[in-house]
């Protein structure tokens, strides 16, 4: 009963906020005419869906395998890695619609890994190593992505929306195919995270515990980071880089509904979702013009990356 | 029948020798101590065993079969490994962390069933921690997350158990508490390796002891072979009074003035 009651909580708050963004905006909404909410608005919900989801499922399954509160995909640089691998991917822009998708996983590949053997100090990796090592590579590639763009004469609106996220993709036939391909692909990838909840689980104990219960512990880390570098790619290929949703989503989950990745997984995905659709609804609410939306997240994100820091360590 | 049988095994880690051409087999159903000074490679030891470190060189066999033969899964069957610090990171309850050590046995996606849930009460209630069942884990005393990490090897039905310095953190009243469960274990048939600092604790439960020093072997027999005055001052450079217990007559320590 409890699980039910739990993922129907969720649902109904993604209704909600599916509900208000399909509604509100600038020019309104009536039954007449619905081209603005349909062909504007829709496609925002949906990119929203799936960014926030996977935001938060690879918050939730990073922060199980490393044991580590303080990781998600952008603290630990795969967010900015992935914009950096878009970067390079426009630059090479004709080659197909996939070409940006590919780099930016690329991109998100080698950050996850160099983060990684950064932090890793005599064979161990403290909590605060592995952020500082995230943080120390979101810099250097911002820094890059800034620059490659500035000489690409890129408009400097392009260049803060990749770096602080956005759901106002423009969808060309074209990249509406792409983008469901992507979703088609991203899928049995999703299902392996969530497959995954019971190994997550016994990794909260020990590793050697887990090795002695018959868990590749080697293995399911390179999977994990292979497959959610792919996601993070690809989300970044079409919002840019977009702050928090990873890190404070499965705390608050973990908060309200228990530690165990049955439900955490999930339920993450839920969350994330309807939360990025109401960022996102912030964001193009409150302001005459348009805000990325990291502003939005960073706004709750710090204030509860700071309670982490103080409370959890 | 020879459950755990260790051939000229050595064991290097960043090119310094930890074990050297160790040779040692343990019986089924034995209660089986190791002991020696600090870096005398025990931990290394246990771990070679549990498969979490790879031999340099050697083999260590399990029932007459080669380590690296046996799946991974099979492993987890047959081998209870309990660490010496069990960290939690998540506020489990002890249920949800005692049926981790069903893992072995259930599929890809499975969830546990009524009968995992009974074995994790009944291996709870030979712990003598049932009635912890529902609390968190990160609000254990040491001497009940003792007994709950227990509680989850035993759960795995395993034949050999590997218990690295049990109950290194435990007052007396919990470290005979432990004893009592290892011994309550032993008698059910269940092979024992017990590492410890403790070398009275270890000369009353076990009936065989290894003494290692430098990663070799100093002696392997039986306690009252061990601890003599000759060999506890050869390897801990010390001088202790050694006397019999009153009741079972072991040999039992009592350090210098």
């Amino acid at each position: 009963m409890q699980k039910s009651k739990s993922w129907f909580i969720l649902i109904i708050l993604l209704v909600i906020a599916i509900i208000l963004s399909f509604g509100i905006g600038p020019t309104g909404f009536s039954l007449s005419d619905l081209t603005i909410p349909l062909e504007v608005r829709l496609p925002r919900i949906i990119l929203g869906i799936f960014a926030g989801g996977v935001l938060a499922l690879v918050g939730a399954s990073l922060q199980g395998l490393l044991q580590n509160p303080l990781v998600d995909p952008y603290t630990l640089g795969i967010a900015s890695g992935a914009s950096f691998g878009a970067v390079i991917g426009y630059m090479f822009g004709r080659i197909g619609v996939f070409t940006v998708p590919v780099f930016s996983f690329l991109g998100a590949l080698v950050t996850m890994f160099i983060v990684y053997n950064l932090a890793l100090v005599r064979s161990r990796i403290t909590k605060v190593s592995l952020v500082l090592a995230g943080v120390i590579m979101s810099f250097l590639f911002s820094g890059i992505v800034m620059l490659l763009m500035v000489l690409t004469r890129k408009p400097l609106t392009e260049i803060i929306y990749l770096l602080m996220g956005r759901l106002n993709v423009v969808f060309t036939n074209e990249l509406l195919i792409s983008f469901i391909i992507i979703f088609i692909l991203s899928a049995p990838v999703m299902m392996y995270l969530f497959s995954k909840w019971r190994s997550l689980n016994i990794l909260s104990m020990n590793e050697e515990v887990a090795e002695s219960l018959g868990i590749d512990t080697q293995k399911l880390t390179r999977n994990i980071f292979i497959a959610s570098s792919f996601l993070i790619g690809l989300v970044v290929s079409f919002t840019g880089a977009i702050s928090f949703i990873g890190l404070c989503v499965p705390h608050i989950i973990r908060l309200i509904y228990g530690p165990d990745h049955y439900k955490v997984l999930p339920l993450s995905f839920l969350l994330g979702a309807s939360l990025l659709i109401f960022t996102d609804l912030v964001a193009r609410s409150i302001a005459p013009i348009e805000l990325p939306l990291s502003v939005i997240t960073a706004l709750f994100g710090v204030p509860f990356f700071i309670y982490l820091l103080k409370k959890r360590l | 029948m020879v459950a755990i049988e260790v051939e000229r095994s050595s064991f290097s880690y960043d090119r310094k020798r930890v074990l050297e051409n160790l040779s040692v087999q343990v019986d089924a159903g034995e209660f089986f101590g190791i002991i020696g000074p600090n870096g005398a490679g025990k931990t290394t030891l246990l771990k070679l065993i549990a498969g979490l470190l790879k031999l340099s060189n050697g083999n260590i066999k399990l029932f007459g079969e080669s380590l690296n033969n046996i799946p991974i899964a099979e492993r987890a069957k047959l081998l209870g490994y309990v660490p010496q610090e069990n960290f939690f990171y998540f506020g489990f309850t002890v249920l949800e962390v005692v049926l981790f050590g069903r893992h072995p046995y259930l599929k890809q996606m499975e969830r546990p069933k009524k009968s995992d849930i009974d074995k994790a009460i009944e291996a709870l209630k030979f712990t003598d921690a049932l009635e912890l069942k529902g609390r968190n884990v990160l609000e254990l005393s040491s001497g009940e997350r003792q007994r709950v990490v227990l509680a989850r090897a035993l759960v795995s039905e395993p034949k050999i158990l590997l218990l690295d310095e049990p109950t290194a953190y435990l007052d007396i009243t919990h470290q005979i508490e432990i004893a009592k469960i290892l011994k309550k274990l032993n008698q059910e048939g269940i092979t024992i390796i017990f590492l410890s600092h403790d070398i009275n604790l270890t000369s009353l439960l076990c009936n065989r002891l290894l003494l290692l020093s430098d990663g070799k072997i100093v002696a392997c027999d039986a306690p009252e072979k061990i601890i003599s005055n000759e060999i506890i001052r050869q390897v801990y450079k010390i001088s202790p009074h050694i006397v019999s217990h009153p009741e079972s007559l072991k040999p039992q320590i009592i350090l210098p003035s």
